[in-house]
């Protein structure tokens, strides 16, 4: 190829057609506008909403975050404005021409359903994104995404409740990734994303309490990238719908490594909140680390890891 | 976004001035902030610490093609030890100035300006641009965490010192002396920034003397443009209010104390 030669950066994920393969990732990039100052939207491949519910919610008491090594904890609460809101609100206040993912999230598999259904067939919404790590009421708190049958109860129920591209996001805080991986595949799903935030504590040792109010919260940041790299790798070959590869990417490096093991696009997350502009800077550095790789278009890079026998 | 670093000087014990030459500075209001970058920034990306840190622009100053933001930070953890190594020519990514100023103190009016520790930064601006009676209240541990002393001097408003152990002003806390400040009368606005306790002691003194208050609230945060919410405080009506966004500064009488980390 010509070194003048364009990259195509095109990449479909489970039926959504992206301009390129960075998005954002839910709950780091607000409802889309807050990033109006700093980031022209039509840059990226699209953005996750932040995970909606069918009522608003407040999220919980402070403290809400604590930094932690090359990471940092938050137990946010899914404060969200709620589903209705953001459909006549949030959606009408973005710009044309970048493809919105909505985040679902719900107590049972029926308030999901009823989210997923009231997001299907609005102008802007180009595919769905079900929030997986949510606490099952009835099953004592543990997560939707940390057992199978409850999982495919709710891959069931959201795949019924829209025609929308459906992502599962999937929480890391398993034995098997690949597993939950066959279940979403299984159940219907047309993608999944992962890995959600670590299930993690800090520890105040001058007051002897947990750092959070929560007590536990989510890791996320660069501390977490080789363990989401490991499970996109996992899951990857234990299915063949795509994978939205989520966990520390700051930088084009990053993400390339992630398209390698097997994910067709990647989330920017933390990265959002110490530089507004990383998603961006992503964006812009895959093409320029294709151009000076002889990479012609960006799809043929995705699951390439060269395993030694 | 992209600060250079023009001066830094110690500051007196662990306190340092910090000068961010910035070309597209526009200009701030008493009591915002901006995030900068845990230390200066190299050619690599830097992963620890991770976050960049909320810090009250403490003065601005006009030099030939751009501003100069003065900054007045305490070195007491690893992100401000960071920073404490930038020299001239490095650079620090900086982001602001963000969130809602302090009202300004009526013309007419006596205004009471009450910082503690590191929150003393957050006031400097508003006694110099305060067009009525200020009296200023610093207070900190001892003399050498004491921050801004000279400078406030200088502006030539009244000026009352305490420290916890008596090295500097009076021994006690800062709010003793607004207790007695508020004795003499008046209806002032008060106008406090400093640790949670005693903002919030100051809040109570205020209320009580029908003091109209401003807080300016340093919960720690992430992002500092409203999409982390890992900056809520919780409000006396129920909900939550960011601090980045809604604040830093509130209505005192809008927090809900009790709950507030």
């Amino acid at each position: 190829m010509s070194a003048s030669a364009p990259i195509n950066t095109a990449v479909d994920l489970g039926g959504i057609a992206l301009r390129n393969p960075v998005l954002t990732a839910s709950g780091t990039f607000g409802y889309g506008t807050e990033f109006g100052p700093f980031l022209d939207l039509r840059r990226i491949g699209g953005f996750v909403a932040k995970s909606l519910t069918l009522e608003p919610r407040h999220g919980n008491l402070p403290a809400r975050i604590v930094e932690t090594p090359a990471g940092m904890l938050n137990a946010i609460g899914l404060e969200n404005v709620g589903v209705d809101a953001f459909v006549r609100e949030k959606l009408p206040a973005l710009p044309d021409g970048v493809p919105v993912v909505a985040s679902v999230f719900g107590s049972e598999p029926a308030s999901y359903a009823e989210v997923c259904k009231r997001l299907t067939g609005v102008p802007r919404v180009a595919g769905l994104e079900i929030n997986a790590s949510c606490p099952h009421v009835k099953s004592g708190g543990i997560e939707f995404g940390q057992d199978p049958t409850l999982l495919a109860d709710l891959v069931r129920a959201t795949r019924s409740a829209t025609n929308l591209p459906l992502l599962i996001k999937l929480s890391p805080n398993v034995t098997s990734i690949a597993e939950m991986a066959r279940v979403c595949e299984d159940q219907g799903a047309d993608g999944i994303s992962l890995i959600n935030t670590l299930q993690a504590l800090e520890v105040d040792l001058a007051t002897r309490r947990p750092a959070l109010r929560n007590v536990l919260g989510g890791l996320s940041g660069p501390a977490i990238r080789p363990v989401a790299l490991r499970m996109v790798w996992q899951a990857s070959r234990a299915v063949a719908i795509p994978i939205c590869g989520i966990g520390g990417i700051a930088t084009a490096e990053d993400a390339l490594k992630f398209l390698l093991c097997g994910a067709s696009a990647v989330q920017v997350g933390t990265a959002n909140y110490t530089n507004p502009m990383a998603a961006a800077e992503v964006a812009d550095g895959i093409v320029a680390w294709c151009a000076a790789n002889g990479v012609a278009r960006v799809a043929d890079l995705v699951g390439t890891l060269e395993v030694p026998e | 976004m992209d600060a250079e670093v023009a001066a830094h000087a110690d500051a007196g014990g662990p306190n340092r001035r910090l000068r961010l030459r910035v070309a597209d500075w526009p200009g701030f209001a008493p009591g915002q902030f901006a995030m900068l970058s845990a230390g200066a920034r190299g050619s690599a990306q830097r992963d620890d610490p991770l976050l960049p840190r909320p810090m009250a622009v403490y003065r601005e100053h006009a030099v030939p093609g751009g501003s100069e933001v003065e900054i007045l930070y305490k070195v007491h953890g690893r992100g401000t030890a960071l920073l404490a190594d930038a020299r001239p020519g490095d650079r620090v990514r900086l982001l602001g100035p963000l969130g809602r100023p302090f009202p300004d103190p009526p013309a007419g009016g006596r205004a009471i300006l009450v910082g503690g520790g590191t929150g003393i930064a957050s006031l400097y601006e508003l006694a110099a641009r305060a067009q009525g009676e200020v009296l200023v209240l610093l207070g900190a541990r001892s003399a050498d965490d004491l921050m801004g002393r000279d400078d406030f001097a200088a502006l030539g408003v009244s000026l009352d010192v305490a420290s916890e152990d008596g090295s500097a002003g009076r021994r006690g806390l800062v709010t003793d002396l607004l207790a007695e400040a508020l004795e003499e009368g008046g209806a002032p606005s008060v106008y406090a920034c400093g640790p949670t306790p005693m903002m919030r002691a100051a809040a109570e003194l205020a209320s009580r003397a029908s003091a109209a208050t401003w807080v300016s609230l340093e919960n720690p945060m992430a992002c500092g443009f409203g999409v982390c919410l890992g900056c809520a405080a919780p409000l006396a009506g129920g909900g939550f209010g960011l601090v980045c966004r809604d604040g830093p500064v509130f209505d005192a009488a809008a927090i809900d104390w009790e709950n507030l980390a």
